[in-house]
């Protein structure tokens, strides 16, 4: 049973995937139609699939020697993450109706999304490391082709390949890692790497560590790699949505999760993966206070959260660092949905056009507020409880300074999303849009995730329980809701975090009519050159295609010189023929 | 100086011109003549090879199927040679040269 | 050994090569036969066709037997091994298929008859070359292959750029062709013996005189290595695989190079033992491949261009994964590069029959001859839906991107570079996966050009539909591609054999 839901919940999609696409582009009703069911169909067997989680092997499937078993364990960190990617799915699916009504070449849209959908399950499912790599991958593919799903703007063009490409370069640090498992222990199951982790060396086991590492930091867009996140805002909203803010990123954070028991013990690992998430929340919450552009505000907001989950993960805080995904997955879904229907209605995503917009589209207006409470980390919202785990985690396990950086990082994040909310809705419009509420299908999917910013933290008990129940190795211990609360209520520290918010947000209202970003020119200057990471690509490329240039030089096609590369070859062989002879 | 000496130091001498004359030339016919003159030398060197080996049969046998195959590719090369000189006019390398990089 | 079916294996092409010709020149002078081409495209395909059953044949007494199958014609020995059986499955299957493509794409060109004679002569040839058991011999087969390339490489008589890559390659091919034979000449000269079992032997148990063989191993790596098209070797290849009609341009990639390198392996193998593996050279040579054939890649603005540069770094891939096998001594390496030969074939097959078609469909169909450019293919989705989904299939494979067969047979190399255990071949895996990832570079962008939806002019001239044989022979490679990608031991009956084939001559 359990085996042939897992199954489904990738197959269902891809199902989808193929019939939408089959269906063809002549009668977009249907397309629409069948991508909800579809998408809503694989949320529905995603929930069922919650209570049978259990950390037995559901289904396998032998793939031959140098493959291993295909095979799939639907635990309590794998059914949540499936959960998420399914529901938030088909939300973003059944928005995707509104906001893509009249684009050409639906089916490519759909087939990919229902593609990414039933990828990120079986990367989340899967327990052979080769296809953990395998839907990874497929994953990269997928949200390569969304982001430029709009072929013809070449910006949607190089944004879709330098996701492309950065992801797949984090990617060989994961390849190095699972064959180095393979190599070293000749098996791809996860299980038995947790349990048979002492039997690697331990520079192995660092080189491994390491590479999942940088495997996951440029997944989840960490410091720094973050630089493809942002550009990758060139895709339709609903990808944003699913798949770089409540999806696809949170892969990196999951892969840290999952085999944090492995590597804990590896120097420096543990203080490198805090270092990275702190970094990353840090001058990201920078970026997002001087960027004008909506959607790329939340880009930045969406790092600077992935930060905090990544910081939760060096810090030990396994727990703190998937609640807090879970939470992060609904408000910030919401808060991208939302502002694609800004987009969708305005016509722009530049936050100096906009303003007073809330009078226009109140619902939007509404239910991005909410959002925007998650994110600053305001109570009861769910983003306020699982930001609170993380800080207090921090706190106790990782040293003040950097428990003082995320604090700051904190009002920071509420400095900002008081800005961007005031700038988009409130104050006087600065330019005459014409904006609309937001759609019918639209609305019902806002209405469900904000519902869900306000509810998901009283799933706190159960999640803790399943994941303490089905992960016989990692640490975790039960949390109730009471004890929750009681803990967050007590402790000093969530008063000091309240206090550094509200300072953040009252920062925000004393500038909010300030049109220029808020900040020094000199640090404005900085962040919007990703602190000099943008430019270190750009070198990287230029470097590549200088060298290739160079390169082209030689194939100078006259058969003089092609004869001259043989026997240059031939001597060359014989050389060292001869040198390893003697 | 005995027989295989010499025809080694031959070998050599029309390897070297052979190969020489492949970095020089920029006729095309006079490429094919050259190559003629490797593959004459290489005729050479399986002669030699059989009689060093006691097998001087293997050593001639290889060198007439040898001769034969050489001499298709003599053609055909020749024939290319013709066809360039027909269509381009030149049989210069650096003027029929135009696809690099 | 069943004699008979081994005649027939390689006798079919062979000899049907020139009834095909015949019949060709005289359908073609008989007014009446005048318009009759198909008959000699059917006759073609028949005969490919018709060779899988005496494959078929041969591969069941194989497996029965579970060694290699030998026999001899007078003096001469045949042997037919795991790397025989790899060989002939390829060429067959992209033969048949080039050969059905080719019937709609060749139609009516000047000298048809021609073309396919030597395509089947080729054919035949690259399956007994798989099967000399004696330096000679396999010199023969190998020299018969190339000259029966030479004139399908151009073949456009009429264009400058098919007559200079012609030459360019015959010049190149033949200089390498008389190395290897020089070296050929070198080891008669030192074990009197042609026979690959007997050399070996006894280089592994005279005292031989280490010098000539040492050169004799030089000669052979760079003979051979020259049709291999390992950098700086390489430099006809992209001329050639971009002058060529498209189905030449698809065996060329996908088969041709991989029999030269076939040759190579089998000629190294008969001198082992030296202080240096051969896998220490093979891997220095794939990583040089590898880069080099990537950054000129990224360089191309000519599709055909690109995809021959391309081919340059999946030889990279192949060597990489024969020397990780020869340095650790694992079989694992032998069978990934084995299958990645496999799919290499059916990715580069799929991409220049792809692009083939689109070329037809463009140009040739409106009598004009120019090289296809990246340009030329914005928005040809919109009016060739399959062409475009079976080029971006065939490039994301060949990118490396699962769930495509690339993926697989990639990693399977990359698993036995870890699986030795050595620091050194880990290094070499690390920097083929950076690799891949710079590939991806001019292969994603090129997907993006075929979903656009702003056609370019050539699109939106080009002709109305696509005849099914030109598009039948896409989908089913494009199929096995994926099918492959999601199934990848569904060629261990092939790879396996082949890859104990190689470490048992490399013993």
């Amino acid at each position: 049973m359990t085996g042939l839901l897992v199954l489904s919940l990738i197959l269902v999609p891809w199902l989808g995937a193929l019939v939408v696409w089959r269906v063809g582009d002549s009668r977009p009703k249907w397309q629409h139609g069948l991508a909800v069911g579809f998408s809503v169909l694989a949320g529905i067997l995603s929930v069922l699939l919650i209570p049978l989680a259990s950390s037995d092997a559901a289904f396998s499937l032998p793939m031959g020697n140098l493959f291993g078993d295909l095979t799939f364990i639907a635990d309590g960190l794998a059914v949540a993450l499936a959960a998420i990617a399914c529901v938030v799915g088909s939300l973003a699916v059944l928005f995707a109706v509104d906001y893509m009504k009249g684009e050409h070449q639906l089916g490519r849209f759909y087939s990919f999304v229902l593609l990414f959908i039933g990828a990120m399950t079986g990367l989340v499912l899967s327990s052979n490391l080769l296809f953990l790599f395998f839907f990874w991958e497929i994953t990269a593919l997928c949200s390569y082709a969304l982001i430029s799903f709009y072929n013809d703007d070449p910006k949607a063009v190089a944004g879709g390949i330098k996701a492309l490409i950065i992801t797949q370069l984090g990617g060989v640090g994961l390849l190095a890692g699972a064959l180095t498992v393979f190599g070293t222990l000749g098996t791809y199951q996860i299980p038995d790497l947790l349990a048979r982790s002492s039997e690697i060396t331990p520079n192995l086991l660092a080189v491994m560590g390491f590479g999942f590492l940088l495997a996951a930091a440029a997944k989840s867009a960490q410091f720094p790699f973050h630089t493809w996140l942002p550009d990758a805002m060139e895709a339709p909203t609903p990808i944003s949505a699913l798949i770089h803010a409540a999806t696809m990123v949170n892969a990196g954070v999951y892969l840290l999760a999952r085999f944090y028991p492995v590597f804990e013990h590896v120097p420096g690992w543990t203080f490198a993966v805090m270092l990275v998430g702190m970094i990353s929340a840090l001058i990201t919450a920078v970026m997002a206070l001087t960027a004008m552009d909506l959607k790329r505000a939340l880009a930045y907001s969406t790092v600077s959260q992935l930060g905090y989950m990544v910081y939760a993960i060096g810090a030990g805080g396994i727990f703190a660092s998937q609640f807090h995904l879970l939470s992060h997955a609904v408000f910030k879904a919401l808060l991208f949905l939302a502002a694609g229907s800004v987009i969708h209605s305005a016509g722009t995503r530049d936050m100096r056009k906009m303003g007073g917009l809330g009078k226009q589209m109140p619902f939007v207006r509404n239910v991005f507020i909410l959002g925007a409470l998650a994110l600053a980390g305001l109570p009861i919202m769910n983003g306020f409880w699982s930001k609170e785990l993380i800080l207090e985690e921090g706190l106790k396990h990782t040293p003040l300074w950097a428990y003082v950086g995320m604090l700051l990082g904190a009002g920071l994040t509420a400095f900002y999303t008081l800005r961007m909310s005031w700038m988009v809705f409130f104050g006087e419009p600065r330019e005459a849009l014409h904006a609309h509420d937001a759609g019918r299908a639209m609305k019902i999917s806002l209405g469900i995730l904000a519902v869900g910013s306000l509810t998901t933290w009283l799933f706190a008990g159960g999640f803790s329980a399943l994941l303490e129940h089905t992960l016989p190795f990692h640490e975790f211990h039960v949390l109730t809701l009471g004890a929750l609360a009681e803990e967050i209520f007590l402790a000093p520290a969530t008063y000091i975090a309240l206090g550094v918010v509200a300072l953040g947000l009252a920062v925000s209202w004393m500038v909010r009519k300030q049109a220029t970003a808020p900040v020094p020119a000199a640090l404005e200057a900085l962040s919007r050159q990703s602190f000099g990471l943008d430019w270190l690509n750009q070198q990287v490329v230029k470097a590549v295609f200088q060298s290739a240039a160079v390169v082209q030089k030689t194939q100078t096609g006259e058969m003089n010189w092609n004869v001259v590369g043989i026997i240059g070859a031939l001597v060359v062989v014989l050389g060292i023929l001869l040198w390893s002879a003697s | 100086m005995n027989l295989i000496t010499l025809i080694v130091i031959v070998v050599a001498c029309l390897l070297g011109v052979g190969l020489y004359g492949l970095l020089i030339t920029r006729n095309l016919i006079k490429i094919v003549i050259v190559l003629q003159l490797l593959v004459k030398a290489v005729v050479l060197a399986f002669v030699a090879a059989g009689k060093v080996s006691g097998h001087p049969g293997i050593g001639e046998s290889v060198a007439a199927t040898v001769i034969v195959a050489d001499t298709v590719v003599a053609a055909v090369a020749l024939a290319l040679a013709v066809q360039v000189r027909m269509r381009l006019g030149t049989l210069d390398i650096p003027k029929i040269s135009s696809l690099r990089g | 050994m069943n004699v008979s079916m081994f005649a027939l294996l390689i006798g079919i092409p062979l000899v049907s090569s020139p009834v095909v010709y015949l019949f060709g020149r005289l359908t073609s002078r008989a007014e009446v036969l005048n318009r009759q081409g198909w008959i000699v495209r059917a006759l073609a395909l028949l005969a490919v066709t018709a060779t899988w059953w005496p494959f078929v044949n041969l591969w069941l007494e194989f497996q029965a037997g579970g060694k290699r199958l030998f026999t001899n014609v007078e003096s001469i020995w045949i042997q037919l091994d795991g790397l025989t059986f790899l060989l002939a499955a390829m060429v067959l299957t992209l033969g048949t298929l080039a050969i059905l493509f080719s019937g709609r794409y060749m139609a009516g060109e000047i000298g048809e008859e021609k073309y396919y004679a030597m395509l089947l002569a080729m054919i035949g040839l690259m399956i007994g070359l798989g099967c000399a058991n004696d330096l000679f011999n396999l010199w023969v087969w190998f020299e018969a292959m190339a000259v029966s390339s030479y004139l399908l490489v151009a073949f456009y008589r009429e264009q400058p750029g098919s007559l200079e890559a012609g030459m360019k390659y015959v010049v190149q091919s033949a200089v390498g062709s008389v190395l290897a034979l020089l070296g050929v000449a070198l080891v008669l000269a030192q074990t009197g013996t042609l026979d690959m079992d007997q050399i070996q032997l006894m280089v592994g148990t005279m005292k031989l005189n280490h010098l000539g063989l040492l050169a004799a191993g030089a000669l052979f790596f760079i003979g051979f290595g020259v049709k291999v098209a390992m950098v700086p070797l390489h430099t006809w290849l992209p001329d050639a695989h971009s002058q060529a009609p498209s189905g030449i341009s698809a065996m060329l990639s996908g088969v041709v190079i991989e029999a030269g390198l076939v040759a190579m392996l089998r000629a190294l193998s008969t001198l082992t033992g030296f202080a240096l593996s051969w896998g220490w050279l093979l891997l220095g040579f794939g990583a040089l491949n590898m880069l080099y054939g990537n950054l000129l890649a990224l360089q191309q603005v000519q599709v055909k261009r690109m995809l021959a540069f391309s081919s340059l770094s999946h030889i990279g891939y192949i060597l990489m994964g024969l020397g990780i096998a020869l340095v650790s001594g694992q079989a694992a390496g032998a069978q990934g590069a084995s299958f990645h030969l496999f799919t290499h074939m059916l990715m580069k097959g799929l991409a220049f029959l792809a692009v083939g078609a689109a070329m037809y469909a463009l140009f040739h169909e409106q009598g004009i001859h120019r090289p296809l450019v990246a340009h030329d293919l914005n928005g040809i989705s919109t009016r060739y839906p399959w062409v475009a989904l079976s080029l971006s299939i065939a490039l994301l494979a060949l990118g490396g991107l699962p769930p495509l067969a690339g993926f697989m047979s990639k990693w399977q190399i990359f698993v036995a570079g870890f699986q030795s255990g050595n620091g050194w071949l880990m290094g070499f895996v690390v920097f083929a996966a950076l690799n891949s990832v710079l590939s991806l570079a001019y292969y994603a962008p090129l997907v993006n050009r075929m979903y656009r939806c702003v056609s370019a002019t050539s699109v939106k001239k080009g002709s109305a539909a696509i005849s099914w044989t030109l598009q039948l022979p896409l989908l089913l490679l494009a199929l096995a591609v994926v099918v492959l990608g999601l199934f990848p031991s569904l060629m261990n009956w092939l790879t396996e054999p082949a890859g104990a084939a190689l470490m048992s001559i490399f013993k």
